[in-house]
């Protein structure tokens, strides 16, 4: 039996004493596709690092691919959230994808690397560059590309190494409405070759694209399910649904109307209209 | 110009420009997309401390400011790295304490230096053929360590947490690029003063960083934009009698005036491929 993707024991973090993180379990088998929401603040980019190794947990067991994190280097792919990145450095698409070639270490400069070394990370960039559909902007820009296609190109450099798990965090930011149901699209058939666990507090990507859902509010509950339920949605949010239905929050946080569409609780006041007299934004999400 | 080029002290000045322009590209490249100006003006003023010290001891200037400033320059590297949210004022604090120590230095020693001026807005009409070589050795230094940690300082530069995530040593390339911005620091202190340094180390880069498609083609560029204004405010300075430091840097600051009115490369011309 393959290893789980990833998995967590009664993991702990703390960040100047107060845990950031507590009683985290985890276990995710190889091949899902993990959204992690939850309010700001509430641990989510904690628990990517922690899973990276970028951090170290205060205690508790954790396992990515099967090996300690920061063990598995190449055969995770990141991508940190957008803002990490300079809009005018200048670099070609193809040369960020190359970057995710780049070796722990001390990586040698491509003089001595070889020809052929160097030929065959072109041809991994380019395959990687056509998988996320960006072939012919390879020699591009990174900063003329939009948005959408500059994630994708990101996307591409996490990839290119042949990953076995996908991380991802808040790669849907800086995506407008249509190109972000594209993106979507394209980390569904990624999910095809490898596990993905994406940190969103876009809670509208999630919904019906992702094989289960983790709610991080310095705890974590895992949800086996795709949907966005209110039960789910509330505890992301961190709103207790017995005090009342979270239209307050929805009007005021980024979360779509829609949501509220699957909302069937019989105890709530059902369907959107009939917020509208406490909707002071208007019905605007 | 031709004329000029007859006294060995102006063509001393010129190699001493091209020298400087080489490495202001390389590691101004460097200091600007990492966001390390600050950290660098701090460098900068700090060297001064060694400028006071040599001084002081009776050494050559030139050896003891860059050991000076490396040991400076590693300090601020290491703050930044561990009092992250209070990097910059720790850093303030080095600046200041660095010129003081300078000033302090040279007051106590004996038989006051008008060199010291020399050392606030650059000497560069006076460069010993001693020190150019000493500037040829650090430049030809600071490239080859450029050169062979290119990939990681490139991978850094662009996306410092993804670096991380590939186990790429990022603690010791930000510690490796503090003491090259050192080095540099102490050979352009010679061309336009310490006073002007920063201007050198941001205009060139900041003007090629818009227009270059790779950050190779950056260092390249930038280094051919400071090798012009060295080369235009030299001469500017000599026909019009003008202090040399400061003619170069009003060259490039109406370069860089210039080049925002310009406008920017066209998208599609991709100029250098590859990293």
């Amino acid at each position: 039996m393959r290893n789980p993707a990833i998995e967590i024991k009664d993991l702990w973090f703390a960040y100047n004493g107060e845990r950031v993180l507590d009683a985290v379990d985890l276990l995710l088998p190889a091949g899902e596709f993990l959204a992690v929401i939850g309010p700001n603040g509430g641990g989510k980019s904690t628990l990517l690092k922690l899973l990276l190794g970028l951090e170290r947990p205060g205690g508790g067991f954790a396992r990515v691919l099967g090996r300690e994190p920061g063990q598995a280097g190449g055969h995770i792919g990141y991508l940190p959230q957008f803002t990490q990145v300079s809009a005018s450095f200048p670099i070609s698409v193809l040369g960020a994808v190359l970057l995710g070639l780049v070796r722990p270490g001390f990586d040698l400069p491509g003089l001595f690397r070889g020809g052929g070394a160097r030929r065959a990370e072109r041809e991994a960039a380019m395959t990687a560059l056509s998988r996320v559909g960006l072939a012919d902007l390879a020699q591009r820009r990174l900063s003329d590309l939009s948005g959408g296609q500059r994630q994708r190109a990101l996307i591409a450099r996490a990839i290119v190494s042949g990953p076995e798990l996908l991380l991802l965090d808040e790669p849907t930011a800086s995506i407008d409405g249509r190109s972000r149901q594209e993106f979507m699209a394209l980390l569904a058939r990624l999910n095809r070759d490898m596990t993905i666990v994406m940190v969103s507090h876009d809670m509208s990507t999630v919904d019906g694209c992702v094989t289960s859902i983790a709610c991080v509010n310095r705890t974590l509950h895992h949800h086996a399910e795709s949907r966005l339920t209110p039960e789910i949605f509330a505890e992301a949010v961190g709103a207790d649904l017995k005090t009342g239905c979270p239209v307050e929050l929805l009007a005021h946080g980024p979360v779509p109307h829609r949501v509220l569409l699957s909302h069937d609780d019989p105890n709530c006041c059902g369907g959107r209209h009939a917020h509208a007299p406490e909707d002071r934004n208007g019905g605007r999400p | 110009m031709i004329e000029a080029l007859s006294y060995d002290f102006f063509r001393n000045a010129l190699m001493a420009g091209l020298l400087a322009s080489i490495i202001c590209g390389v590691i101004g490249t460097l200091v600007v997309v990492n966001r390390l100006v600050f950290l660098a003006g701090g460098v900068a003023h700090a060297s001064y401390g060694g400028v006071g010290l040599a001084f002081f001891l009776g050494l050559p200037v030139l050896p003891v400011t860059a050991g000076f400033s490396t040991l400076a320059a590693l300090g601020m590297a290491w703050v930044t790295l561990s009092a992250r949210e209070r990097a910059d004022t720790v850093i303030g604090v080095l600046w200041a304490a660095g010129m003081a120590l300078g000033i302090i230095l040279l007051d106590l020693t004996p038989g006051y230096n008008s060199d010291l001026m020399s050392y606030l807005f650059g000497s560069i009409l006076a460069v010993p053929d001693s020190d150019l070589w000493i500037m040829a050795g650090l430049c030809c230094a600071v490239l080859a360590l450029v050169a062979l940690f290119s990939r990681g300082l490139l991978v850094m530069s662009f996306d410092v947490e993804f670096a991380r995530s590939r186990g790429v040593p990022v603690r010791f390339l930000h510690f490796l690029l503090m003491g090259m911005t050192a080095l540099c620091v102490v050979m352009v202190i010679r061309v336009v003063g310490l006073i002007l340094v920063m201007a050198l180390l941001t205009i060139p880069p900041f003007m090629a960083e818009r227009r270059a498609g790779s950050l190779a083609g950056m260092m390249f560029l930038a280094g051919c934009l400071s090798a012009v204004f060295c080369v235009a405010g030299l001469y500017l300075s000599y026909t019009l009698d003008l202090t040399s430091g400061a003619t170069i840097i009003g060259v490039a600051c109406v370069g860089f005036v210039l080049s925002l009115a310009l406008p920017r490369r066209r998208p599609a011309a991709g100029s250098g491929g590859g990293a």
